[in-house]
């Protein structure tokens, strides 16, 4: 009788586990389909302009000064990064001094803009806060609509030409050196870079 | 006072995941500082000069906490420190949703860290405020047979399992919200 209690106890232990462990997978998945179809405008991480393909051109007032106006997308003499974040991402502002960095050491051809949607008050004192007085800043929602930014911080390295040299979500100095290391080979990604005949 | 006192399976049970909770969620907290640095920041409950401090010292006490849960001669010292650490966690969880400010990050490990503020964090913290409380007893004395370890690492893994899926819908649920209204 004893033994057939600890048996069936077993079985029931390994049950339930089990129904556990398939309930976590379910609400997994459930939120990686949310998150894929998240109804911001921004669908999937790789839409949006491809790597190559003109950037779209805006022309955006300045969060600071409206007669100051930040245009993208136009062929110059610099590259463009153009980095979302919002004020409320504890990651973004990790990342705010290696931008702060990237801005000083990369400045002979790059420029930095941060870019970012909501009320013009709360990213003022966000502006004023961090100190992102060497950063153009810009607010608009049609620039995340149009690179279908799903998840912040992301990013997107425009080159001097006005196409779109890389692009993606960037959670370390690392990430953020891949874009400048893709634009400089040419490649899309470390992935398309790999892919090339003859590589790797 | 024998009413209120609990089998030894529930608490060691109990004691393990929440011991277990606590350790990984500072070591999630430790592993990129830099982030929970600014998740405290975005509470806006502590003056900016704190918040450094707190940061450091905020997971560094949570994991006292845990690992004094484990053993027989620290369980009080895990009861206070982890009464302190998740009362704390809680209050600026309560605080910040009471004031309508909840499109932060909790900052609390949960699901990838992309959690939002809402009771229902609130709800959780307090069931585990019960869990650390279930945890820290004694239990009574009986003469444990081998199924009670069965029982014991049955429980500690049942908990922790409902613990990662609860994190997951809490951070599911802002996705639900922002679907229904159809914006």
């Amino acid at each position: 009788m004893n033994e057939a209690l600890m048996i069936s106890n077993v079985l029931l232990w390994i049950a339930v586990l089990a129904a556990l462990l398939g309930l976590f997978a379910l609400a997994r998945q459930i939120g990686v389909l949310y998150e894929r179809v998240a109804p911001m405008g921004a669908l999937m991480l790789d839409t949006g302009p491809q790597v190559g393909e003109a950037a779209p051109v805006f022309d955006l007032p300045h969060l600071v000064s409206s007669r100051e106006r930040v245009s993208l997308g136009l062929p110059g003499d610099k590259s463009t990064l153009l980095f979302f974040l919002s004020p409320t991402c504890p990651v973004c502002k990790k990342l705010l001094p290696i931008l702060r960095s990237a801005n000083q050491s990369e400045r002979g051809w790059l420029r930095v803009v941060l870019t970012s949607d909501g009320e013009q008050p709360e990213h003022l004192a966000f502006y004023d806060k961090a100190g992102l007085q060497d950063f153009p800043y810009v607010l608009s929602r049609e620039l995340g609509i149009a690179y279908r930014v799903a998840k912040l911080p992301y990013a997107v390295l425009i080159n001097e030409h006005g196409r779109v040299a890389a692009k993606g979500l960037v959670n370390s100095r690392e990430q953020l050196e891949s874009l400048f290391t893709a634009k400089e080979l040419g490649v899309a990604s470390v992935q398309a870079y790999l892919d090339q005949p003859g590589k790797a | 006072m024998d009413a209120l006192v609990i089998d030894p399976v529930l608490a060691r049970a109990c004691g393990a995941a929440l011991a277990v909770i606590l350790i990984v969620g500072a070591w999630q907290k430790l592993r990129d500082l830099a982030v929970f640095e600014a998740s405290v920041e975005l509470y806006r409950l502590l003056p900016e000069a704190l918040v450094p401090l707190f940061a450091r010292l905020f997971p560094v006490l949570e994991a006292m906490a845990g690992v004094a849960l484990l053993f027989d001669a620290s369980r009080s010292l895990g009861l206070a420190l982890g009464l302190l650490v998740l009362g704390a966690a809680t209050l600026g969880v309560a605080m910040n949703v009471s004031r309508g400010h909840t499109e932060i990050d909790c900052g609390c490990g949960g699901a990838e860290g992309h959690t939002r503020l809402s009771w229902a964090l609130v709800a959780r913290n307090l069931v585990l405020l019960g869990l650390l409380v279930a945890g820290a007893q004694f239990g009574s004395e009986r003469a444990l047979v081998w199924i009670d370890y069965l029982s014991v690492a049955g429980g500690t893994l049942m908990l922790l399992t409902l613990y990662a899926a609860a994190n997951q819908l809490i951070a599911n649920h802002p996705h639900l919200a922002q679907m229904r209204s159809g914006s």
